[in-house]
């Protein structure tokens, strides 16, 4: 147990939401793209996040040297990968679009404007959450530096 | 009496503890969103308490942090977030409060020792 590791973990925590906003703001940027990379509506993206530590070099290397403590660390979160939604798109009835089908249907990405902001909402109050924890672990550090005076 | 008796001892393992605590719930707050994740807690006052009734050094104390058997609720998670910040805030004051204590027995030393005037 190092004495900044309630730093670092929150800081974890800031940059896995910091990229979940990035992402949510890609979909709700794409949400009306109808051709994508390989031409095909936009598919919207997802953050898969997972628990950090045991897996990574630093909490390997710590892990092994507090074995003999006992403790186990403590690693923050970690991004694991971000993923495309394999829900369907949608199909929308617009048959002056250049992009409609002989029965006058535009594939839209499977992307919910709603959901997006719903998300974009939560994803901003997770990552105050970790501010407001990375500044009690600054004020307690502060409050051991002032029996130094 | 020593300079650094049983209870200087006792504080600063409240402290150690205190800031063990302080890390397993930032943990929690950083996988608030990660599937599966279950929050972790530091219970050191019980170790503490056994310590002190069982008249063991306090300075060898080591606090284990456990992993909390609470299902996900429906959002899929484990971790309330509001609980988790508010043992954080809680957790922060005990470790002020029992700092205030060391700063103060700090100080009755010191002027014993005639440091301060």
């Amino acid at each position: 147990m190092g004495l900044f590791d309630a730093i670092g973990i929150a800081g974890s925590g800031l940059t896995a939401e910091r990229i979940r906003m990035d992402v949510t703001a890609e979909n709700l940027a794409n949400a009306d793209t109808t051709r994508a990379a390989n031409g095909q509506p936009y598919q919207r993206q997802e953050v898969v996040l997972a628990q950090a530590g045991a897996s990574s070099f630093g909490g390997a290397l710590s892990g092994a040297l507090q074995q003999a403590g006992g403790a186990q660390p403590a690693g923050g979160v970690a991004v694991a990968g971000i993923v495309s939604d394999a829900t369907p798109d949608q199909q929308v009835y617009d048959p002056g679009s250049p992009e409609a089908n002989a029965q006058g249907y535009v594939k839209m990405p499977n992307i919910s404007t709603v959901t997006e902001m719903t998300d974009l909402i939560s994803e901003s109050q997770s990552y105050q959450s970790d501010v407001t924890a990375m500044q009690t672990a600054k004020s307690m550090f502060g409050s051991t530096l002032g029996l130094l005076k | 009496m020593a300079l650094v008796d049983s209870t200087q001892q006792l504080l600063e393992a409240a402290m150690r503890g205190s800031w063990q605590r302080n890390t397993a719930l930032t943990n929690n707050i950083a996988n608030a969103d990660t599937p599966g994740y279950r929050p972790q807690e530091v219970a050191f006052e019980s170790a503490l308490q056994s310590a002190v009734s069982s008249e063991e050094s306090p300075s060898q104390l080591e606090f284990q942090t456990v992993t909390q058997p609470i299902e996900a609720g429906p959002n899929g998670t484990a971790v309330s977030v509001d609980q988790e910040s508010a043992k954080l805030a809680e957790n922060a004051l005990d470790y002020q409060a029992v700092t205030e204590v060391v700063g103060a027995r700090n100080s009755i030393l010191r002027s014993a020792m005639g440091l301060n005037a």
